[in-house]
């Protein structure tokens, strides 16, 4: 058993094994990680998704999982969708701005030239 | 997933998808009845319970107003799909990659901007490519991102003043045709995008590409958390 209890088996207040899923991804320094996956997954769903994924997949799960977590914690409506959204409407938005902005490049190129063109007569 | 608001309890001829998945009397009032239809609903409903739980789904519906628990649940069932197709990223993978196209597009914005700036200078000054990509849009900055770290993830502190602005919902819509509800008056302007998106994914269409392993965990270097 560890003698220190993960943030996970603190919080659910039971023992912490040697081979608890949650240990090397909830340290007991951050308590708050846990709560949100628990709010949000459960316990269970959380254990039984690490488990089914390599071990050296599992640290980038946990922390995806607690991202997605805080993201509902945050924003019960759309959670992290409402970031995809956000993202798309910004990449919309930029691209917008690039065909204004080449829109006026082009605009001064033109004029430019006729300057030059016109310096020259 | 259920199109109307009509709720399809065994009142009214049949559990909804849920309490079929669920194999359970579909009780009248029950919060799950009007989102999920007895037919497609329980297939969408078993990628929910399997990744949520039914009891912690049903607890974040109760904690939503009714007229936001379409949006809710659209939400819900999509990220839930994502997690099943990439069980180590879920959706975060698909943000990453829109966070790269945002970074990029500003990159290439601030570039132009400063080319355009330098032909409308009366002195002719080479064009400077700006080191970082600050562009008019300051949600994002290539300089946030760190180069490689443990996975950590921060775009809550980016995003929050923007979202409380952009999700102003006026109306309840429809999950199947109004993902996320684009009357005219709404500040989302490319809520038919998620839409398409969101039905697209619903009903088996692509995710992008997901980070491959040996691009250092590129969903954990790219979001950072503080």
């Amino acid at each position: 058993m560890n003698p220190k209890r993960c943030a996970a088996c603190k919080y659910l207040r039971r023992r912490c094994p040697k081979d608890c899923i949650f240990s090397p991804y909830f340290p007991p320094n951050d308590p708050q990680k846990f709560a949100w996956i628990h709010r949000i997954y459960g316990a269970g769903n959380v254990s039984k998704m690490l488990q089914q994924l390599p071990d050296q997949t599992r640290a980038e799960a946990a922390e995806s999982l607690c991202f997605e977590a805080k993201c509902r914690v945050d924003d019960p409506v759309y959670g992290c969708v409402g970031i995809i959204h956000f993202l798309q409407t910004q990449i919309q938005q930029t691209q917008n701005q690039l065909a204004k902005t080449q829109a006026e490049i082009a605009v001064a190129q033109t004029k430019l030239s006729q300057t030059h063109n016109s310096d020259f007569m | 997933m259920s199109s109307s608001g009509n709720p399809s309890s065994s009142g009214g001829g049949g559990p909804c998808g849920a309490c079929k998945f669920l194999r359970r009397k579909c009780v009248a009032g029950c919060i799950f009845a009007p989102y999920f239809d007895s037919e497609q609903g329980a297939a969408h409903f078993a990628a929910v319970h399997k990744v949520f739980g039914a009891s912690n789904v049903s607890k974040l519906l109760q904690h939503v107003p009714e007229h936001k628990r379409p949006d809710a649940v659209v939400s819900i069932c999509f990220e839930a799909q994502a997690r099943l197709r990439d069980p180590i990223y879920g959706c975060v993978s698909h943000i990453v990659s829109l966070q790269q196209q945002v970074v990029s597009l500003q990159t290439e914005l601030s570039y132009l901007q400063a080319h355009l700036a330098t032909l409308e200078l009366p002195q002719p000054q080479p064009p400077q490519v700006p080191v970082s990509s600050s562009g008019s849009l300051q949600a994002l900055s290539i300089t946030d991102l760190p180069s490689i770290s443990p996975s950590v993830y921060d775009l809550s502190s980016i995003f929050e003043p923007v979202m409380s602005s952009t999700w102003a919902m006026q109306q309840q819509p429809r999950p199947s045709d109004h993902l996320f509800g684009v009357p005219s008056s709404s500040n989302i302007g490319g809520g038919g995008e998620l839409q398409a998106l969101a039905r697209e994914f619903i009903h088996g269409g692509q995710m992008p590409a997901q980070p491959s392993p040996g691009t250092s965990g590129s969903a954990s270097t790219v979001i950072k958390r503080e």
